[in-house]
């Protein structure tokens, strides 16, 4: 049987046991849900200064830089969120919690109740 | 009789994550487009066009590196019964990097309409 080489990248496969398969799958989904999940909101971000709807200018420039801030972080996110679980996985640790699940959603909203607010005062 | 080959996982989560690849590249032609659309106005055709094609290029390499990725998936599965054997996550960093950089470029665009 052939050795396995190292695959990219070395910090996380450089250590540890392989997990189950179907794991590492679900993971790899994961991390592309992330990913569209960011486009999203980067194409939100873009559509509300392009298009400029009917809200209060300096609360749809708020919400639309939210809305960019959070779609260029979250690339960021899903990549070391892959990189921990997979490690967590390969050490057989539980997966670390999703710290920026909570805070991106709270941010959704604000940017959610900006647009609101700027409507109504549009 | 060799006995016909197995799935792996009747769950089939190769072919899953393949379709998980598909969608993250069908996302990226739609905002690509959408923001090439949209930017059009400011930017002018040319812009247009590049933003889009460069979209719609980078989400037929997906297409591809993911159809790539699943053949050393199930060959590793085949051959080892593991991962130990399929890609590396190479392409996942890509992509990552890719979306991070369109970020940044939609939010120079924005920066730059609102303070000119």
């Amino acid at each position: 049987m052939s050795p396995a080489r190292l695959r990219f990248p070395r910090h996380v496969y450089g250590e540890g046991h392989e997990p189950d398969p179907r794991f590492s799958l679900a993971n790899e989904r994961t991390f592309l849900a992330w990913v569209r999940t960011g486009l999203a909101l980067l194409a939100a971000g873009v559509a509300l200064e392009a298009l400029e709807p009917p809200v209060q200018p300096g609360f749809r420039l708020a919400a639309s830089m939210l809305f960019l801030v959070l779609g260029t972080v979250t690339p960021l996110q899903a990549w070391r969120g892959w990189a921990q679980d997979e490690r967590a996985m390969r050490q057989q640790r539980p997966l670390p919690s999703p710290l920026l699940a909570a805070p991106m959603a709270a941010a959704c909203a604000v940017a959610g109740l900006l647009l609101l607010v700027g409507l109504l005062l549009a | 009789m060799t006995p016909p080959p197995t799935v792996f996982d009747p769950g089939l989560q190769p072919e899953r994550t393949v379709l998980a690849w598909r969608r993250t590249a069908l996302s990226l032609v739609v905002a690509s487009t959408l923001s090439a659309r949209l930017m059009a106005p400011a930017l002018g055709a040319e812009a247009v066009a590049m933003v889009s094609g460069a979209g719609l290029g980078l989400a037929l390499v997906l297409v591809v590196a993911a159809a790539r990725r699943r053949r050393g998936i199930e060959a590793s599965l085949r051959e080892h019964g593991d991962l130990s054997h399929a890609p590396g996550a190479a392409t996942l960093a890509v992509t990552a990097a890719t979306c991070f950089a369109s970020g940044m470029a939609a939010l120079v665009f924005v920066l730059g309409r609102t303070l000119t």
